[in-house]
């Protein structure tokens, strides 16, 4: 119905004079989809801390998805939260977070407890 | 369009997974999800949302459907709820006279502009850097092409009135950080490019309000810029006679300050700028990595190319990995900011693997580099892009 009044608009020439369609003066609202990613568990002390300090912000696919990553680079990026992002992350709770990422999603993974589609 | 896309009111649907796609790289798997106002998109992230476009919609026209625009937040407090009604866009700083404008009061202020422009995420096509860059890690669909409408942001700050000493201009939305010491993403422009008139504030896109996770009630539209520059669900703009130095400008969002802005890949350059404008790219849409095609069957290929506002001149299109090109025809031009169609015909004169491939240049003659250029973001990536076909 929309495509064919702008097909038609476009046909006409006259598409840049059509005012937009339903600028309506009502809230519009939307409800967003749940969260399915999860932290991968573990026995290691950084699980519990990731869960409790990263998640505050985002959601855990920004973990999950990077590219296979050493201790380095996971040691940073925590150290970036806390310093520039300003996550509550006490200086004790760096290390084991990075050990709990570098284990689960970085290339000091072992086959049993790693991210399921960390590979 | 869905009927769930009209707005006004609730249109929220909490939906699902619909099923799982796999990008072509390591660590490629997504899931699909309906947002709101979308159909199925691959889903980067759920928190803040993070959503990629199917490489497949961008064969079924040159304008991208609003329900299969990418979506891409970067603090996790958005906007779910916006009455158009109280929404006020509040222009300051360094200004003859602060404005307090309502949507209706800004409809007004000048007739409404209408510019088709490609949205194209700055990480676009990250997850395809080799090596591996950090980061949202997309294959190519977080951009998108929309025909937006809106009034030029040039008549808001004539009607604030610019003090001498404007340097820039920064733009805040209405998204937040659930922590207070998360910079907020506020961007920046320099005062001649805010004042260049084609920089706009834009309400619609495709003939419709913006849906809410494209920046509803009103968004920057900067064509031919990445979209970080698009601030969505602009609400504060604030005049600066100095430069602003918020992280997002200062310290996120910087590529090599060098020609090719581009390094050894794995090094890290020695100084960064801003990035700003797109690369040149093109794309085949209409056959995918791995299809398999029969001998000597003409087909029709086609695709799209787009750079940051010189104009395509030419597309050229392989199909033995790049020793020969055919020069492509060029489609309607929807303006110098568009996405351009291009076709041609393709005839599989034997069996075997072709790698196919289009390479554009524009008007002051950029082209594609036949190599991938590296940075350690894994921005600007407009490689010839290898489409791998099997004749049979």
């Amino acid at each position: 119905m929309m495509l064919r009044t702008i097909s038609a608009a476009v046909l006409l020439g006259w598409l840049v004079l059509v005012p937009s369609r339903a600028a309506s003066d009502k809230p519009v609202e939307i409800t967003l989809p749940v969260e399915t990613a999860r932290l991968a568990e573990s026995p290691l002390p950084g699980y519990a801390l990731a869960i409790g300090l990263c998640s505050t912000c985002h959601s855990a696919e920004y973990v999950q998805y990077q590219p296979n990553s050493n201790r380095a680079y996971w040691r940073a990026a925590t150290v970036k939260m806390q310093k520039v992002f300003g996550a509550p992350i006490p200086d004790a709770a760096i290390e084991p977070i990075a050990d709990y990422l570098v284990k689960t999603y970085g290339m000091e993974r072992t086959a049993v407890g790693s991210g399921s589609t960390a590979r | 369009m869905a009927a769930g896309a009209a707005a006004g009111g609730s249109v929220g649907r909490a939906a699902t997974a619909d099923g799982r796609v796999m990008l072509p790289f390591e660590n490629g798997e997504r899931e699909l999800v309906a947002y709101p106002q979308k159909r199925p998109l691959i889903r980067l992230t759920a928190r803040p949302p993070q959503l990629e476009t199917p490489f497949s919609v961008f064969n079924e026209g040159v304008l991208t459907p609003n329900d299969a625009f990418f979506v891409r937040y970067h603090l996790s407090d958005i906007p779910t709820r916006i009455d158009p009604a109280t929404f006020r866009l509040r222009v300051r700083g360094a200004v003859t006279t602060s404005l307090e404008l309502s949507l209706e009061e800004l409809k007004k202020l000048a007739d409404p502009m209408e510019v088709v422009a490609v949205n194209q995420c700055s990480g676009n096509s990250r997850g395809h850097s080799t090596p591996r860059v950090p980061g949202g890690q997309s294959s190519h669909g977080a951009m998108g092409n929309a025909r937006w409408t809106g009034i030029p942001l040039r008549t808001v700050l004539e009607k604030a009135g610019l003090g001498k000493d404007a340097r820039q201009v920064t733009f805040d939305g209405l998204d937040r950080a659930p922590l207070p010491g998360t910079p907020d993403y506020i961007k920046a422009l320099e005062i001649d490019h805010a004042l260049d008139g084609e920089v706009m504030l834009a309400w619609a896109m495709n003939g419709e309000d913006l849906p809410m996770l494209n920046g509803y009630p009103l968004r920057l539209v900067v064509p031919g810029y990445y979209g970080t520059f698009w601030i969505k669900h602009v609400h504060d703009i604030e005049v600066l006679d100095t430069v602003y130095t918020g992280f997002w400008m200062a310290t996120a969002y910087r590529v090599p300050d060098n020609p090719a802005k581009a390094v050894e890949p794995g090094t890290a350059p020695k100084k960064t700028v801003p990035i700003s404008r797109y690369t040149i790219r093109s794309f085949i849409t209409s056959v995918i990595s791995g299809s398999t095609l029969p001998v000597g069957r003409e087909r029709v290929v086609r695709g799209i190319a787009f750079d940051s506002g010189q104009g395509i001149r030419e597309v050229a299109f392989s199909s033995d990995g790049g020793q020969t090109w055919r020069v492509a025809q060029l489609g309607t031009d929807l303006g110098r900011y568009s996405f351009r169609e291009w076709r041609i015909g393709f005839t599989p004169a034997k069996a075997g693997t072709h790698v196919l491939m289009a390479r554009a240049l524009n008007r002051i003659g950029e082209t594609q580099p036949l190599e991938p250029l590296w940075n350690p973001a894994g921005y600007l990536r407009n490689v010839v892009e290898r489409v791998p076909v099997e004749v049979i």
